[in-house]
């Protein structure tokens, strides 16, 4: 069966890049791109410039509205796919109606983790996720505001930094003492997280026990800490839960996110799933931007009958106090370490080897360095740990050999 | 347009792979314009500043036709300046360029 017309659940990074693949690929049937927003936008910048107001929602747009005319893709906005019908073709949308699909592919995303603190249901307490979410924090983190920041992984720390950025009292919770040390290594991610600190972030190494609405504010209980604190506003940023419930209710095989093959096809031929929610057996979702985008131009691929684009060491960025951190591979499978220049100077990056490959690389306002150590991992190229660490050797070079 | 080319470095001025950027005050433009060596040795030429942030793709790494944002990885396309990649959504807008007995002249506003 020829596949005529597909359907894409949801507007992220994973569903539009799901459209521009397949027109990139020469599909010339119709796609439908369903998404609950106005159109969809680039979520990156909620926790940054969009969440200082600097970047308003126009100015996040993924694409640009004529580009939807340009690629002949039909966003239906404001809208919510209630069910999938793969047997009738179809997916059935809030108001009832039908659209017609020969295939579906979800990218529904996933929804920020609400922990089951006591109190956490307050409206001085936040996540972020959306637009929606960072449109009503942005009214919390007013100068001078006590803010406590739950989390101190990628959100919680651009939060965070945002925040007293735009003048808040910031404290930052984690239970973790060095939070992602697995993904950085224990020295940089220490160095990192010391970073808030001396930005005026107050750290906590802590979990919180429940929350207390009073008149003026928010009480917070926290395990270490001698007597409650109190807050204007609370920001949870412990991760994302994600949205497979149009998935288990269509009987497609569901654990842990939606599980998909290596072409990002669900256990039902019709339905493909890409980004947050989707997962290969045996891997855990890469819930990064990029590896969302990747899923997409896989399923495209998958859709076309073509050649699956090449594999690539998973990479990703994030930013704080006017840091630019990046990070590719995995570091927790590294058996050594070499560091590139010094924590406290301009810039550094940390390699990880084993077997004298490069599997993964971190670094701050280096980005050159993560781009030579991704193609020294994708391409296998033999590391000399002495030339990896010497500033002198331009990351360029550090591919020749 | 004009077709004055400005003599702006000299070819070894740029290391293969990378860029340099040629301040706005010199080429007139109104963003400076990045000089790219391609691994092959040939040299282009496009606005610096990504359109997606505020990022110098003469800091971008060069590679196979394409120059790389050095923030969010977003690819254009030496020659034409064609974005080929989320985040950006807009072209780079080329401009032309002679290498000439290793020297580097660059056409501001003069499409390639």
């Amino acid at each position: 069966m020829s596949v005529g017309r597909v359907v894409i659940v949801g507007g992220g990074i994973a569903g539009v890049g799901t459209a521009a693949a397949l027109r990139t690929g020469g599909f010339d049937g119709e796609v439908t791109l369903v998404d609950a927003g106005e159109f969809p936008y680039d979520r990156p910048p909620l926790s940054k410039d969009f969440l200082t107001g600097t970047r308003d929602l126009k100015e996040i747009a993924l694409q640009p509205p004529q580009w939807y005319d340009d690629q002949r893709v039909r966003l239906v906005n404001r809208t919510a796919v209630t069910a999938l019908r793969p047997r009738d073709g179809a997916v059935e949308l809030a108001d009832g109606r039908l659209l017609p699909a020969d295939r579906v592919v979800l990218a529904t995303g996933g929804a920020a983790a609400r922990p089951p603190i006591p109190g956490a249901d307050s409206d001085r307490v936040h996540v972020l996720r959306t637009a929606d979410d960072a449109d009503r924090l942005r009214l919390a983190l007013s100068p001078g505001a006590h803010i406590l920041v739950v989390g101190a992984g990628l959100i919680g720390a651009e939060v965070a930094s945002t925040a007293v950025r735009l003048g808040c009292q910031v404290d930052l919770v984690d239970p973790v003492a060095v939070p992602l040390a697995p993904v950085l290594g224990p020295d940089l991610a220490a160095w990192l997280h010391g970073l808030h600190a001396k930005n005026h972030v107050t750290t906590l190494h802590a979990s919180v026990e429940s929350f207390t609405e009073r008149s003026n504010g928010i009480e917070a209980r926290l395990t270490s800490s001698t007597g409650p604190r109190l807050y204007d506003a609370v920001v949870l940023g412990v991760g994302m839960v994600p949205c497979v419930d149009l998935a288990r209710t269509a009987g497609l095989d569901v654990d842990r996110g939606i599980l998909v093959d290596a072409g990002q096809m669900t256990s039902n031929p019709a339905v493909l799933a890409v980004g947050d929610p989707a997962r290969v057996r045996d891997e855990h979702r890469a819930e990064h931007w990029e590896a969302a985008q990747q899923d997409g131009a896989r399923a495209a691929a998958t859709l076309l009958g073509a050649a699956p684009p090449e594999p690539s060491a998973s990479w990703f960025w994030t930013d704080r106090h006017a840091r630019h951190i990046e990070a590719v591979g995995h570091m927790d499978t590294a058996s050594d370490t070499v560091l590139r220049g010094s924590f406290d100077g301009p810039s550094c990056a940390v390699f990880g080897l084993r077997d004298g490959l490069v599997v993964a690389a971190a670094s701050v306002d280096d980005p050159a360095a993560v781009r030579a150590a991704r193609r020294l991992i994708d391409r296998r190229i033999p590391a000399d740990a002495a030339r990896l660490a010497d500033p002198s050797v331009k990351p360029r070079d550090l591919l020749r050999g | 347009m004009s077709s004055t080319g400005i003599r702006v470095a000299a070819l070894d001025d740029i290391p293969e792979g990378e860029g340099i950027a040629i301040d706005k005050a010199i080429t007139g433009t109104a963003d400076n314009i990045a000089l790219l060596r391609d691994t092959d040795d040939s040299v282009y030429a496009l606005d610096d500043t990504c359109t997606h942030e505020t990022a110098s793709l003469a800091d971008g790494w060069v590679e196979d036709g394409f120059v790389e944002c050095p923030l969010h990885s977003s690819k254009f396309c030496l020659k034409s300046g064609e974005v080929q990649g989320l985040p950006a959504t807009r072209n780079a807008c080329p401009h032309r360029v002679e290498v000439r007995d290793g020297e580097v002249w660059l056409f501001p506003g003069e499409a390639p």
